[in-house]
């Protein structure tokens, strides 16, 4: 079973802008104190997490945001803030780097019409002078666009302006209906399936450029389900990792086993009546998510999971496409396919490696290591393995004559 | 110590580790008054963490009070940051004395002028660590800080001292940590020492803070590569072999082992953890083995601390952790076999001349506390 990494608080429901693919703002707004919030950080410290997400609507709008940032990063954990950049100017982008957070992560939509006619008028400026604000504070900035029928012409741009804010990473993420109230309004956003090609032959050029640009990006093979996503289809991983290392936490203190579940009405607790600490270790979570992963999900490709995709890609991706070959002269460019997502790979693996090396020693001991643990168990001398019950109980009763010929002796 | 309660303790700290319950009570409380440090070591990165925290003096006294009351051998280290920044320590090493209480300070020596070593000398410690890194200034500054070495060498020399005026008081250790830029030096340091009157000397090879994990570069720049180990093996040789003559340098385990350490190969067989043995009291109050945090003693006793749930789960972490790190501290390698707990017992009751009806007595008293623990363990 995997242990908690990092947990996604929606702080707040109250927001400055009434994005056209959320319906947050509009719902009725509950929020913690900062003792239950800190409670909350002290938990999930506890629990082992790595990373504290302060997500909203608008988490600066929180007039304690700083004091919870610093408070996070004082327990050893790593803080995240997700924002829309309009509240941040100099005087809260000098705070943000006092409060020591990690990243901040910005809403970048695509250029200025699209921006704004998705946003509200003005608000594509806004979130361009905050990332301005972030570089000069030397605040790690990320940029997150939501893929939707208006925008998926402009994703290039965004990787444009992100590379002049110097934004280490940009993430997509398909339009999601959780978000919204009305789900007839679904139908918006979504693409007509004669226009797919041109969304993939967007993502690509946007992978190839990320490259170039040296920003990250998501995992490829999830990219690459985009397109197909937003003409309807559903996406069902093997095993959503989220469900095991996530923990969102909305407004009010609810914990779900994921958002698209939560909005299901499926809840684990809240953090008001019980700690944190308790409800991930309780029995009825688990027993939650594994009726999900049996019973299956709602396929929804949000990004918090996006990194299944990525374990699957070479065991399933590779076969798949050598099935698809029909034609001899398809070979030769399946194959080069192939190779090019080996390469990959292979650089990925070097520097796990190069990693690896440095820490355990190099390729030939830890091969030898490895090679003597299978072939020769007995190398290493057994003084300490403890067997089962049984054994411990003959050691007591060979210490016991020990002693007892000690006694003899005298 | 007596040779039973040691014996009882051992046999505490293997059958909670067994049994998955606390029986026995920590060895080693770490006592981290704030994180604050007048230096910024490029191996630690203890600063930048609970930035702000202070343990505030009137818990300290709460935990000594309650700590007095126990009927267990433990010790007592603070350590920080740098403890002498703390302008009230020295009260708190008063009450320690008075409740009568085994102490120890870990310091980096920049702040011990002649009048505080003085101070230091009569506070009733029992033990005094400075760090030193290297047995050249250059080696010692550029893991520290520009003019460190001297600091550090003036603050021995000036314990050494009101020590010699004073004719008793704590002993006298030096602290080294074994990493890229020292290893040549290691056995030079033992000269050096003895020279100053240094009464023992301490290696203990570097650990890469979880922290710093993830950074790559960081590890590159302590971590020793082939060439490096061939050195330490050398030097290894010279200080295993000067130790045998001389004493002064005490090894809390097998030397040879930092090799395995530094080459990654350091097994579960070798070296393990016990969860039981070590505690870290930080500056927030919390307390931690390693890792997660798992009570607060501004909220309750230490000993309902050590024994909450989250303890449990710590603890569960600790006993599966794949990776031994060759603390110091963090284990009780004698407590580690059963077999080898009763032979240090009667080798230890060989040492002295006992009497026979006395030493009889003892084994006896060993045997009737076997049987208690093999009545638990029949019991689960």
């Amino acid at each position: 079973m995997l242990s908690l990494k990092e947990v996604i608080i929606s702080i707040t429901n109250r927001c400055n802008l009434r994005c056209r693919m959320c319906d947050i703002p509009y719902e009725k707004n509950e929020e913690l104190s900062t003792a239950e919030w800190k409670k909350v950080i002290r938990d999930a410290s506890r629990l082992g997490a790595q990373t504290i997400v302060f997500s909203g609507g608008e988490p600066l709008f929180r007039e304690d945001i700083f004091e919870l940032i610093s408070f996070t990063k004082n327990n050893s954990l790593n803080a995240c803030v997700t924002s829309n950049g309009h509240l941040i100017d100099q005087q809260v982008a000098a705070n943000l780097s006092a409060s020591g957070v990690n990243v901040v992560n910005i809403s970048i939509e695509g250029m200025k019409e699209t921006h704004d006619f998705l946003r509200g008028a003005g608000s594509f400026d806004k979130a361009v002078s905050a990332l301005a604000n972030l570089r000069d504070y030397n605040i790690e900035s990320t940029v997150a666009s939501t893929v939707s029928k208006y925008n998926y012409a402009e994703l290039l741009y965004v990787l444009e302006v992100a590379k002049e804010y110097k934004a280490t990473t940009v993430r997509l993420q398909p339009f999601n209906i959780i978000f919204l109230k009305d789900s007839a309004r679904q139908s918006e956003f979504l693409v007509d399936k004669l226009d797919i090609q041109k969304i993939e032959n967007v993502v690509k050029r946007f992978i190839d450029l990320s490259k170039e640009y040296k920003i990250f990006i998501n995992p490829e093979s999830y990219l690459l389900k985009i397109p197909a996503y937003l003409t309807g289809k559903k996406f069902y991983p093997d095993n959503c990792g989220a469900l095991w290392y996530s923990c969102p936490i909305n407004s009010k203190g609810d914990v779900f086993p994921c958002w698209v579940e939560g909005a299901n009405n499926k809840l684990i607790g809240n953090v008001r009546e019980e700690s944190l600490y308790g409800l991930w270790l309780s029995k009825k979570r688990i027993k939650m998510v594994n009726t999900i992963i049996n019973n299956g999900c709602q396929g929804c490709l949000m990004s918090c999971y996006d990194e299944a995709f990525n374990h699957n890609f070479l065991k399933k991706n590779i076969f798949n496409k050598f099935k698809k070959i029909k034609k001899i002269a398809d070979c030769q460019r399946v194959i080069n396919k192939v190779r090019q997502s080996l390469k990959s790979q292979i650089t990925k693996f070097k520097l796990r490696y190069r990693f690896y090396t440095s820490y355990r020693g190099s390729l030939t001991s830890i091969l030898k290591r490895r090679l003597v643990g299978i072939f020769n168990k007995t190398r290493y001398p057994e003084k300490n393995s403890r067997g089962g019950k049984e054994a411990i109980l003959l050691e007591i009763n060979q210490v016991k004559n020990k002693i007892k010929k000690e006694i003899h002796s005298l | 110590m007596s040779y039973i309660k040691r014996f009882d303790q051992d046999l505490a700290y293997y059958f909670s580790e067994l049994l998955e319950q606390p029986l026995a009570k920590p060895l080693w409380i770490y006592l981290s008054l704030s994180h604050r440090c007048t230096y910024r070591c490029q191996m630690c990165g203890v600063v930048k963490i609970l930035k702000g925290y202070e343990l505030d003096i009137e818990d300290v006294k709460r935990v000594f009070d309650e700590l007095a009351s126990w009927d267990w051998d433990f010790n007592i280290v603070i350590t920080g940051g740098e403890p002498f920044l703390r302008n009230d320590i020295f009260e708190i090493l008063k009450y320690a004395e008075k409740t009568n209480l085994k102490i120890e300070v870990v310091s980096n020596g920049s702040l011990i002028n002649q009048e505080i070593a003085e101070k230091i000398i009569s506070s009733g410690l029992s033990n005094i660590a400075i760090s030193l890194d290297g047995a050249q200034e250059e080696t010692h500054d550029f893991i520290r800080e520009k003019g460190a070495f001297k600091k550090a060498i003036e603050a021995i020399k000036y314990l050494v001292a009101a020590k010699k005026i004073n004719g008793f008081g704590p002993q006298i250790s030096v602290w080294t940590t074994i990493m890229k830029a020292n290893v040549g030096e290691l056995y030079d340091i033992i000269s050096l020492v003895n020279d100053l009157g240094v009464e023992c000397l301490v290696y203990h090879p570097v650990v890469v803070a979880q922290e710093d994990m993830q950074n790559t570069s960081s590890q590159a720049r302590f971590w020793l590569n082939e060439n490096d180990i061939n050195k330490l093996k050398e030097q290894i040789d010279k200080i295993v072999d000067y130790q045998k003559n001389n004493g002064l340098v005490v090894f809390i385990h097998d030397p040879y082992l930092w090799i395995k350490h530094f080459k990654g190969q350091l097994t579960k067989k070798e070296w393990k953890c016990n969860p039981f043995v070590f505690v870290n009291i930080g500056p927030d109050g919390e307390l931690r083995s390693c890792g997660a945090a798992f009570g607060n003693i501004k909220e309750m006793p230490l000993n309902a601390c050590l024994e909450t749930p989250e303890a449990a789960q710590a603890r569960k972490v600790m006993k599966n952790c794949a990776k031994p790190c060759l603390q110091t501290c963090w284990a009780n390698p004698e407590a580690d076999s059963l077999t080898n707990i009763i032979d240090i017992f009667i080798h230890d009751l060989g040492k002295d001349k006992f009497e026979k009806k006395d030493k009889k007595e003892l084994l006896l008293a060993a045997l009737s506390k076997l049987a208690v623990y093999e009545e638990l363990l029949k019991k689960c």
